[in-house]
C-alpha cells in the first residue's frame, strides 16, 4: 500500500473537493443569498436582501407545520410497516426463497416503477367508475368507500407506498437473514431454545445494524415522499396531503416565492442534518454497548 | 497536416453557416400533444410553402412535454434564453411572463376575426401580447334520456319538487337544461343522486371536480360570476368575502356533502370527470368543452354518447356565465429574429389562417360570421363562438403576474372548505387576505 503524504493527499483530493465546491458549494452558497433576500422570477440576477424575513415567514406559516407534521408521520409509519412487513416476509419465506430464488424477481417488481407511475396508476386503480378495487367492493358489498378525501387520504397513501417499497425492506432482511451462520441456529436449538427464542434471541440481534439501517432508509425516502402522492392527490383538499417537498415545490413553482421555497428548503436541510447526526450518534452509542 | 487543418477549418465553417440559418428562422414553443400542436403544425406548414416567405422567416416548431411546461417555460424565460422567437401563453399566466415578453400589433383585422373579448384573453395593462388561438370555456353535459324522462313523468315531477324542498328551500319544477339556474341543475343533480332519490336510474346526479388544483376552479368559478362574483372591484378591493362567492360555494359542499357526486370528488379533476359522466352513472357535468368530443363519441364513450346533450352553465341571479381563457401564442423579449415572430403572428391573426387553424383541429374562438364559414365542419366552433361572446369573462384581476397564484390560493382554502377541514368564515378569510399580499406585490 502506497503510504501518503499530507502533500500527497493534497493532490489527490483537490479534484474532489474542487468538484464538491462547484457543484454543491456554489449552489448553497446562492441558496443561501436566495433565503436571504426578496426574490422572485423576474429578478433572479438582483435578489434584493432582505434578511431573516423568508425565515421567519416560513416558521410563521401554519402550513410549514402541517407539511412537516405530514413528513414526519409518513416518515415513521410507513417506515415502520416496511420493515415489519419484510422481516415478517423475509423469514416466513426464506426456506422458500433459499429453495426458489427465481421468486425473488417477482417480488422486486413494484421496485421497478417509478413512484410517479405508481400514483398515476392507482389513480386509476381507486377510481370509482374504472377502478377494479371500488368495482369489486361495489359487486360484493354494494358500496365502495372514498379512498382519496380527507380523512382517508393519508391512510390510502400509506397503503400505497407500503406496497411499493415493502420488497426493498424484504430483501435487505432476507439477505441478512441468509448471512446467519446455520451453525449458530443449530447449536441454540441443541441447547434447547425454541423457534421463537432463536429469533428474538439471536437472530434479530444479529440482524440489528441491517434492521437500523433499512429502518433509516425507508424513514429518509418516506420523509421525503413527493411523486406519487403529487400525482395521487396533489396537495390534497385544503393542502392535507403536503408533505415538505411538496410545500417547497408549490412555494416555489406555483406561488413564485423564491426566497421562502429556498429559506424552507434550507431549514429542512438543517433539521435532516441535525437528525441525521443524533441517529448516527445513537447507533455509534448502540454498537458501543452491545460489544 | 495541413490538410487536415483545412478540412477542419472547411467543417467548422459549415456548421457555423448551418447555425446562423437555423438562428434566422423563427422558432415557435407550443403546446404540445394535442390538438393545438397538430393544427400549428398545420399553419406552420402552410406558411412556410408560401412564396413571399424568406429562408430566414421561415418557421420552425419547438415542443417540450407538457409535464410541468409552465414551470418550465418560466425558468426558460427568467434565464434570459433565446432558444425560441414565439412562445405559449395563457390568459391566466400572461402577467407572469408579460415581462420576459415584448408586445405585439396584430393589425386592424384581428378583431374582425376573434372580436374584442377574445383578443382581451391575450392582453396585459392593455397591451396585445399574443395571438389568441385556442380557446377554452365550460360546457354543461347532461343526459337527454334522463332529463327527457323525468320532464315526461308526473310521479318523477313531483319528486323532484319535493326533494329540492327538502334541500333547497324552495320547490322547483324541471326545466329543460337551456333554461336552468343554478338551483336547477342543484335540483336536478339531487334528484338523480341515490343517496338522495334510491329510485334514481344513475347513481349520482352530478360530478363535480373538487381536487385542489387551480384549473378546477376555473370550472366552478362561473357559479360565482353567475351571482355578481368578482376578485375585486375597481377600486382594487378584495371582493372575495361576497353573498355570490358563499352562495356558489355551499351549493358545491351541499351537493357533494348529501352524496350528488361521487366520494372521491375532492381528487377529482378534467380525466376523472370524463371516466364518470362517460360511465352512464352520472346526469349531468360542468366540464371544458376540450371533453365534448369523447363524451360524444361513441367509440370512446359508448355508455353515454348517443344522449349527451351540451347547453351553456346555468345563470344565477346576475345571468349566465362561462369562464373563457385563451391559449396564444406570443413574442419572447430575447427573440433572436423578432420582425420574422412578428410577421407570423400577423399572419396567424388573419381569417384564412385562424380558419385554416380551425380546420386542422385547433379551437379558435371565432366571431359568429366567420365561424359561419366552418359550421359544416366544426359545428362545436360555433356553440363555442356564441358562448365566449354572449357569457365569456375573465376575471378582474386574473390576468395579473400573481393570477395563477391567487387560483393556487382558492383552490387550496376552498377544497379545505369542501372537504370540511375549514368553515366558509375562515375559508373566504384565509383566502382574501393572500390575495391582498398577492395582488398587491
Amino acid at each position: 500500500m502506497v503510504d501518503l503524504d499530507h502533500k500527497g493527499w493534497r493532490i489527490f483530493a483537490s479534484p474532489l473537493v474542487g468538484f464538491l465546491l462547484l457543484f454543491l458549494g456554489f449552489p448553497i452558497l446562492i441558496d443561501l443569498v436566495y433565503s436571504l433576500s426578496r426574490v422572485s422570477f423576474t429578478n433572479l440576477r438582483s435578489p434584493e436582501i432582505v434578511g431573516f424575513g423568508n425565515y421567519g415567514e416560513v416558521l410563521g406559516d401554519a402550513q410549514f407545520w402541517r407539511a412537516s407534521w405530514f413528513s414526519l408521520r409518513f416518515g415513521v409509519i410507513t417506515a415502520i410497516l416496511e420493515c415489519v412487513l419484510g422481516l415478517g416476509l423475509a423469514v416466513f419465506l426464506s426456506p422458500l426463497i433459499e429453495k426458489r430464488s427465481w421468486l425473488m424477481a417477482p417480488l422486486m417488481l413494484p421496485l421497478m416503477v417509478a413512484p410517479a407511475m405508481i400514483g398515476l396508476m392507482y389513480r386509476l386503480v381507486l377510481h370509482e367508475f374504472v377502478g377494479p378495487v371500488p368495482y369489486y367492493l361495489y359487486l360484493w358489498f354494494g358500496d365502495s368507500p372514498s379512498f382519496l378525501n380527507a380523512e382517508n387520504a393519508f391512510w390510502t397513501l400509506v397503503v400505497v407506498e407500503t406496497l411499493q417499497w415493502t420488497p426493498f425492506a424484504l430483501l435487505l432482511f432476507y439477505t441478512a437473514y441468509r448471512a446467519i451462520p446455520n451453525d449458530v441456529r443449530e447449536a441454540s436449538a441443541i441447547d434447547g431454545a425454541s423457534a421463537r427464542q432463536i429469533l428474538t434471541a439471536i437472530e434479530l440481534p444479529l440482524m440489528r445494524p441491517t434492521l437500523i439501517f433499512t429502518f433509516f432508509i425507508r424513514f429518509i425516502d418516506g420523509f421525503r415522499v413527493f411523486d406519487n402522492v403529487y400525482t395521487l392527490t396533489g396537495s390534497g383538499p385544503g393542502g392535507s396531503t403536503t408533505s415538505l417537498p411538496i410545500y417547497i415545490y408549490e412555494a416555489f413553482f406555483k406561488q413564485g416565492a423564491i426566497g421562502k421555497a429556498i429559506a424552507a428548503s434550507v431549514i429542512l436541510f438543517l433539521a435532516s442534518f441535525v437528525g441525521l447526526y443524533a441517529l448516527t450518534w445513537l447507533s455509534r452509542r448502540g454498537k458501543g454497548a452491545a460489544s | 497536416m495541413l490538410k487536415f487543418t483545412k478540412i477542419t477549418l472547411s467543417a467548422l465553417a459549415l456548421i457555423t453557416t448551418s447555425l446562423g440559418a437555423a438562428n434566422a428562422a423563427v422558432t415557435v414553443l407550443g403546446w404540445p400533444g394535442g390538438s393545438e400542436e397538430t393544427a400549428l403544425r398545420a399553419v406552420a406548414e402552410a406558411y412556410n410553402a408560401q412564396s413571399g416567405v424568406a429562408d430566414a422567416d421561415k418557421v420552425e416548431l419547438l415542443f417540450y412535454s407538457r409535464d410541468g411546461f409552465y414551470d418550465k417555460l418560466q425558468a426558460d424565460m427568467a434565464a434570459g434564453s433565446s432558444a425560441f422567437d414565439i412562445n405559449l401563453l395563457a390568459t391566466y399566466s400572461i402577467g407572469r411572463y408579460a415581462s420576459y415578453m415584448e408586445p405585439v400589433d396584430l393589425g386592424p383585422d384581428a378583431a374582425k376575426v376573434f372580436g374584442e373579448s377574445v383578443l382581451k384573453t391575450m392582453q396585459f395593462n392593455g397591451k396585445q401580447y399574443g395571438v389568441p388561438t385556442d380557446l377554452s370555456l365550460h360546457f354543461m353535459y347532461y343526459r337527454k334520456d334522463l332529463i327527457d324522462a323525468l320532464l315526461a313523468d308526473p310521479a318523477a315531477r313531483a319528486k323532484y319538487a319535493e326533494i329540492s324542498e327538502k334541500y333547497l328551500g324552495r320547490r322547483l319544477e324541471p326545466k329543460a337544461p337551456d333554461s336552468w339556474t343554478w338551483d336547477d341543475w342543484a335540483a336536478t343533480a339531487l334528484y338523480f343522486a341515490k343517496s338522495v332519490n334510491p329510485e334514481s336510474p344513475v347513481r349520482y346526479g352530478t360530478v363535480l371536480q373538487m381536487k385542489n388544483l387551480l384549473f378546477n376552479i376555473m370550472v366552478w368559478q362561473s357559479v360565482a360570476r353567475a351571482n355578481g362574483g368578482d376578485w375585486m372591484d375597481a377600486s382594487g378591493n378584495i371582493t372575495i368575502d361576497s353573498p355570490a362567492y358563499r352562495t356558489a360555494l355551499e351549493l358545491y359542499k351541499k351537493l357533494y356533502d348529501a352524496g350528488a357526486s361521487p366520494k372521491d370528488s375532492l381528487s377529482y379533476e378534467y380525466a376523472e370527470t370524463n371516466a364518470a359522466f362517460g360511465s352512464g352513472q352520472v346526469a349531468t357535468a360542468l366540464q371544458w368543452n376540450a371533453a365534448a368530443s369523447e363524451l360524444t363519441d361513441p367509440a370512446k364513450s359508448p355508455a353515454v354518447a348517443e344522449n349527451v346533450g351540451i347547453v351553456a352553465p346555468p345563470a344565477g341571479s346576475a345571468g349566465r356565465a362561462d369562464h373563457i381563457h385563451g391559449l396564444g401564442l406570443g413574442i419572447n423579449k430575447n427573440a433572436k429574429n423578432k420582425p420574422g415572430a412578428a410577421k407570423f403572428l400577423q399572419w396567424l391573426a388573419t381569417e384564412d389562417t385562424a380558419l385554416l387553424y380551425a380546420r386542422s383541429g385547433g379551437s379558435p374562438a371565432l366571431l359568429p360570421d366567420v365561424a359561419a364559414k366552418i359550421a359544416k365542419e366544426r359545428p362545436d366552433l360555433v356553440t363555442l363562438g356564441q358562448y365566449a361572446g354572449a357569457y365569456g369573462y375573465v376575471m378582474t384581476g386574473a390576468t395579473s403576474a400573481s393570477a395563477f397564484p391567487v387560483y393556487e390560493l382558492q383552490a387550496k382554502e376552498f377544497t379545505g372548505y369542501w372537504s370540511g377541514q375549514e368553515t366558509l368564515d375562515e375559508a373566504l378569510a384565509n383566502t382574501k387576505a393572500g390575495m391582498e399580499k398577492l395582488l398587491k406585490q
